[in-house]
């Protein structure tokens, strides 16, 4: 065999299999060799030798297994004992080298050898991956690893990590020095460096630092420049009632361009003018100026309005007196905040025999609907149980009313209306905005809308192929959107059976979704542990949300538009500012899943509800607003305020809402086992 | 490999009629099932977490299973959890017995769904209502480490105390009663009312207050002392009063029945009566109440062997003291009044000798003292005979052959004197119990045998001490004086004997004769029974 034959098939197969570090290192030990060969009178015997060595390095590699194990220890011990400094950057390696070493050796077939290094190192990660490890638990064959969708994500994508230009370094020295080509070959093939320089990133935002992206990191960070219109819509009630309260001189300006879109509100403008006696407002003066510069992009605005967009969906009317009724509402809503909080009646399901799946609570708080595993659908009349709507009585009061039950078998007394008609678990109910519809969602794959005045199913909706896992009316009513396993999100109208828009894109299950205020765009939350945001209109993804560390369960839009909160099953609810697709603060302090986020109307408070029998509210001002005067720089650090827990007598919180009033309603089932 | 094991594999196989499955095949087999099981279940954790639960149920993973488009596995619906059992010998087997199943009798129609309303918060703050879940205990104890530092101090407000309509009626018509007719048949009636009905307890201070004032006020009445008193006992026995906040507003009240120095008409009414039945409510109230205030008998002690010891007091208040020590038990007489039995006898010597004390109601009076220290003194050593039995000595120098003492031997029986007397002594000792019985109660005594001339009307009632110490003062004063000054010849040496008294290890044998030269053969009736027949 000829030397440079010899070199030149190590170097090619360095370079096929892109092992650039090596190849230097390769070139550097020929730079060696030849003095050494000067040396020695050119004989040839030494080199057989190193092309022996080199070729059995290369079969080594493709055979001994023992190797992964034997690298992934050493390269998990080099990172445990190095400085504390650097030591995070470092140990963050470990968990794709960690994934990937497994892998490898199922993809080789040495099943036994992967299962004693998955179990010798799986306590490093339990706490960060516990859930990916449970589901590369089961792989056991090759075949597993092609039929199974995460460990295909896993390996068809790259982990971005980002580290500091000296930790880069020293893994680098570390990786030539020990000779670990393996490792090293894991390294370059799994891993996209992000290396910055200058001084390592602290611990404490290694939140995002590790994720996994199916598309990669150049299409998250296209995406998410996309443009957002995150205001308000304009001429909303709110708006109007603000302008009839302040009398401010220039709104003929806006209702001028408000003209276009709806004609007849005008007519009733003075009407409410003239019934706008004390009514309260806020005490935002800049309001006309941001009026004026509606429909434009503030990303990072100081002004603390937000700015009015135009609505891309043809939006329904809303009838006179309802109108009124609401505007009664705005007028008598109590200002919360931090000192002022909310006052919360709750509803607490009793006797369901771990039935029921989910909870809902109309705006006023007048009805509230259960979705039950058994298929049906009750919704209980908080007016006729109670003395009042709005103060909700302490007991329940026993005489019940003849049922109006749908189908009539249940004619016995009852204190609910029953709705039939799915065929199997109910997942998701929602109310519109008036009260006067409801739709539900059930593991069947349909969606049926119930009439609560009539008490009957009006329409069922088909076209998801898989459980609707949730289902949520549009902040004006009308148009609908569901998310299914199936893994869509889908955009509905009432009056139509097929659905308007089909989101695709998310690599689990859609979980839940939530609507923006300005009905342009739509939240999901999914199982691959994103949330992304999709203009409704197009029907493209606008900004995907990464961070949570586990399947995303609840989703909250700030009245203003501009920050969306979402809370997984681990706990954490994290604040994201739309605009910047950037998270706020994590908000830490549930135990147990997090069912439910809202919003109080004004969009100072933050109220969740969780597994742990507790709900909680949080102080969304301050954080904002240290946000703002630090300018962003340390804003992963601040921590939103945890104003007040109040807990529950062991009863999980399933369901928020805030009512116009800003009178907090929370739903949960009393659980006597937990 | 695999947490399947093999041979499961091989059992499935089997059961489902493949026999001939290839070794090779189970390994392959057993790793396909785990990883498709593993898959099932975080399907199925997707469905409980959409059920919004937290624990996993067999129709979470049959929804899973329906996921899949799998057939689901039917028959194992269950609303509730089920329930495993740890399989015998096997760490970490479990099992579902079927036993419970189909052993299990019909469940109960399961209640239909509801929906209750309450406030969870009102502003922010948690109302203190059943609905919500008890404050921490953290912000207790909080609360408490504050007070202690001294740096709030959490002023209650005073409670408004409403009493209903019908317990002020009821009030209103007791405190009538023990006022103006309190020997009326109504009034028994309510003093069982008050000893038995519940629902009394907001009563219990304004029936405090009334009590020490009416005794304050009707100290020259005894009826209406006798009346209250009773009131106070009723009040003690009411299981479902808690008395004990108010025993320090009581026990003054009930002290001055027992030791006041004028209670009620001297001349005409029965103090001596109200002073036993006192004597026994004090004792009543010891017992019941001593283990919650440690202080409680000895300040009630105190005070009544101050009175007992201080000569410059009526001898009526002498009286009271010793009926109430009596009543505490003979230890109390062993500790207390044994010691100062010898110098008090001497004091109360003079008065009872019709010579030196002219005034009969003096006489009377002092009579009734020396009645009632027999008894105390007589109680206590009856007691030590019964404890000791063996330590007696041989008492028959002393003793006279006094062949009614024999026949007539005394019983402790009450009302049973006759039927006792029939029986056989061995009996006897087996019926009288234990000592215990002696020392609570007020023993009626029959005090019958000393002296034959009034033996026939000396049939003892309830409790009634007087009538004792009646049969004594009538005419049988110069035969104990007598005796008096033999005692006072030999006296430096028995007082010594009788200072040892309350050492344990004393011979008790040598208390007897003591005993028995100061009061005469009336001490010989509170000897047991088989003692006695031994002593004499």
């Amino acid at each position: 065999m000829d030397e440079e034959e010899i070199e030149k098939a190590v170097m090619t197969y360095l370079k096929k299999k892109g092992f650039k570090q090596t190849e230097l290192a390769f070139q550097e030990e020929q730079q060696r060799q030849h003095p050494k060969t000067a040396l020695h009178s050119t004989n040839s015997h030494v080199d057989p030798e190193i092309a022996c060595q080199i070729l059995s390095f290369s079969s080594e590699l493709e055979s001994n297994p023992a190797q992964y194990h034997e690298g992934y220890g050493k390269l998990r011990s080099w990172a445990y004992s190095s400085l504390d400094l650097y030591k995070h950057e470092l140990l963050r390696v470990l968990y794709p080298v960690f994934v990937h070493c497994f892998m490898d050796l199922i993809a080789k077939g040495h099943i036994q050898e992967a299962r004693t290094l998955f179990n010798s190192f799986r306590e490093d990660h339990e706490m960060m991956h516990a859930r990916d490890l449970q589901k590369l638990e089961g792989v056991l064959s090759p075949s597993h690893l092609e039929e199974m969708e995460f460990a295909h994500s896993l390996r068809q994508s790259k982990f971005n990590i980002k580290i500091c230009q000296y930790s880069y370094d020293l893994l680098l020295q570390y990786l030539h020095k020990t000779q670990s080509v393996v490792m090293l070959g894991l390294i370059n093939e799994h891993i996209n460096f992000q290396v910055s320089p200058g001084q390592p990133t602290s611990i404490s935002d290694d939140a995002e630092v590790v994720t996994l992206m199916g598309s990669g990191q150049d299409a998250v960070n296209l995406i998410n420049q996309k443009e957002i219109h995150w205001g308000l819509l304009e001429d909303s009630l709110e708006e109007r009632l603000e302008k009839a309260g302040a009398l401010v001189p220039d709104s003929a300006k806006v209702d001028g361009e408000a003209r276009e879109g709806e004609v007849e509100e005008n007519k009733k403008r003075p009407y409410e003018g003239g019934k706008q006696g004390a009514s309260l407002k806020k005490s935002k003066k800049d309001k006309v100026a941001t009026a004026t510069g509606k429909a434009s992009r503030v990303e990072t605005s100081t002004v603390s309005v937000a700015p009015r967009v135009k609505p891309e969906l043809t939006l329904p009317s809303i009838p006179a007196e309802v109108e009124h009724s609401i505007l009664e509402d705005l007028r008598n809503r109590v200002q919360l905040s931090s000192a002022a909080l909310p006052s919360i009646s709750f509803y607490t399901f009793i006797n369901t025999h771990n039935g029921l799946n989910c909870a809902s609570i109309s705006q006023d708080g007048s009805l509230v609907a259960g979705g039950f595993s058994d298929s049906s659908l009750k919704v209980w009349d908080m007016a006729k149980l109670g003395q009042q709507t709005g103060y909700a009585t302490s007991q329940i009061v026993e005489d019940s009313y003849p049922s109006d039950s749908l189908l009539g078998a249940n004619s016995g007394r009852k204190s609910y209306t029953l709705f039939q008609g799915h065929s199997g678990p109910v997942y998701s109910a929602t109310f519109s905005p008036f009260g006067d519809y409801i739709l539900s969602s059930s593991s069947d794959s349909t969606i049926r809308l119930w009439s609560t005045n009539l008490n009957t199913n009006l329409v069922c909706y088909k076209g998801h192929n898989y459980p609707v896992w949730d289902v949520q009316f549009s902040p004006v009513g009308h148009y609908f959107a569901s998310s299914s396993h199936d893994r869509t999100a889908r955009i509905w109208s009432m009056d139509r059976m097929q659905p308007l828009r089909i989101m695709a894109g998310h690599l689990s299950d859609v979980d839940c979704l939530q609507w923006h205020a300005n009905c342009n765009y739509i939240a999901t939350g999914s199982s691959d542990k994103t949330v992304r945001l999709w203009d409704v209109q197009s029907g493209e993804c606008v900004r995907i949300f990464i961070g949570h560390r586990s399947m995303i369960l609840s989703l909250a839009m700030s009245p203003d538009g501009r920050y969306m909160a979402s809370g997984d099953e681990d706990g954490t609810v994290m604040m994201w500012e739309l605009a910047s697709g950037r998270c706020i603060s994590p908000l830490v302090g549930h135990t147990s899943c997090v069912w439910t986020l809202a919003f109080s109307c004004e969009g100072s408070l933050l109220a969740s509800g969780s597994a742990d029998c507790t709900v909680k509210l949080w102080d969304v001002t301050a954080s904002t607003k240290l946000l703002k005067t630090e300018d962003n720089k340390t804003g992963s650090i601040n921590r939103l305020r945890s104003l007040k827990t109040l807990p529950t007598k062991s009863t999980p919180v399933y369901s928020l809402q805030f009512s116009r009033r800003n009178l907090l309603f929370a739903a949960g089932v009393l659980s006597k086992n937990t | 490999m695999s947490t399947v094991p093999q041979e499961s594999i091989e059992v499935i196989s089997q059961s489902l009629g493949i026999n001939n499955l290839a070794p090779e095949v189970l390994p392959g087999l057993a790793s396909d099932v785990e990883f498709h099981v593993r898959e099932i279940m975080q399907e199925a954790i997707k469905c409980m977490r959409h059920s919004k639960r937290t624990t996993l149920t067999s129709e979470d993973v049959d929804s899973a299973l329906g996921l899949r488009n799998v057939e689901p596995i039917h028959g194992f619906a269950s609303g509730d959890p089920l329930r495993f059992k740890k399989a015998a010998g096997h760490n970490n087997l479990y099992y579902i017995r079927d036993k419970d199943v189909i052993d299990a009798p019909l469940p109960k129609a399961p209640l239909d769904t509801t929906l209750v309303a309450h406030w969870l918060a009102i502003e922010g703050v948690q109302p203190a209502i059943p609905e919500n879940a008890t404050l921490e205990v953290q912000s207790d104890n909080r609360k408490a480490e504050y007070r202690e530092d001294g740096v709030s101090v959490d002023v209650k407000l005073p409670v408004k105390h409403v009493l209903s309509r019908e317990l002020q009626l009821y009030f209103e018509k007791i405190t009538e009663l023990t006022v103006s007719r309190s020997s009326s048949i109504l009034f028994k009636e309510a003093l069982v009312s008050l000893a038995t009905d519940s629902g009394l307890h907001p009563l219990v201070p304004y029936f405090a207050y009334f009590i020490a004032d009416e005794v304050s006020r009707n100290l020259n009445n005894s009826y209406q002392l006798i009346g209250l008193m009773r009131l106070v006992w009723s009040l003690l026995q009411n299981p479902h009063i808690h008395i004990e906040p108010y025993l320090h507003q009581l026990m003054p009240s009930v002290m001055t029945c027992l030791v006041a120095k004028k209670l009620g008409n001297k001349f005409s009414d029965n103090h001596w009566e109200l002073r036993n039945f006192t004597a026994d409510l004090v004792a009543l109230i010891c017992k019941r109440y001593g283990h919650v205030y440690h202080n409680l008998q000895p300040r009630v002690t105190r005070t009544l062997v101050h009175t007992f010891l201080d000569p410059t007091k009526a001898l009526p208040q002498h009286f009271g003291a010793i009926q109430g020590l009596a009543a505490l038990g003979p230890s109390v007489v062993r500790l207390l009044v044994l010691p100062n039995l010898e110098p008090y006898l001497r004091l109360l010597e003079p008065e009872m000798l019709l010579e030196k004390q002219k005034n009969g109601m003096s006489r009377l009076e002092a009579w009734h003292v020396y009645g009632a220290l027999i008894r105390a003194v007589g109680l206590c050593m009856y007691n030590r005979l019964k404890k000791l039995p063996t330590l007696l000595p041989p008492l028959r120098a002393m003793s006279r052959s006094n062949p009614k003492v024999i026949t007539k031997i005394p019983s402790k029986r009450k009302a049973t004197v006759d039927n006792m007397m029939q029986q056989p002594p061995l009996k006897k000792l087996a019926t009288n119990g234990p000592m215990g019985s002696l020392t609570a109660n007020s023993v009626p005594v029959d005090m019958s045998g000393t002296s034959g001339g009034y033996a026939a009307n000396i049939q003892v009632a309830d409790s009634s001490f007087p009538s004792i110490s009646k049969t004594f003062s009538n005419e049988n004063v110069r035969g104990i004086s007598a005796r008096r000054d033999g005692v006072a010849s030999q006296g430096y040496k028995s007082s010594a004997v009788l200072q040892q008294a309350w050492k344990e290890e004393f011979d008790t044998g040598n208390l007897l004769p003591l005993l028995y030269e100061y009061f005469g053969e009336s001490m010989l009736n509170f000897v047991p029974t088989p003692e006695l027949s031994l002593l004499l």
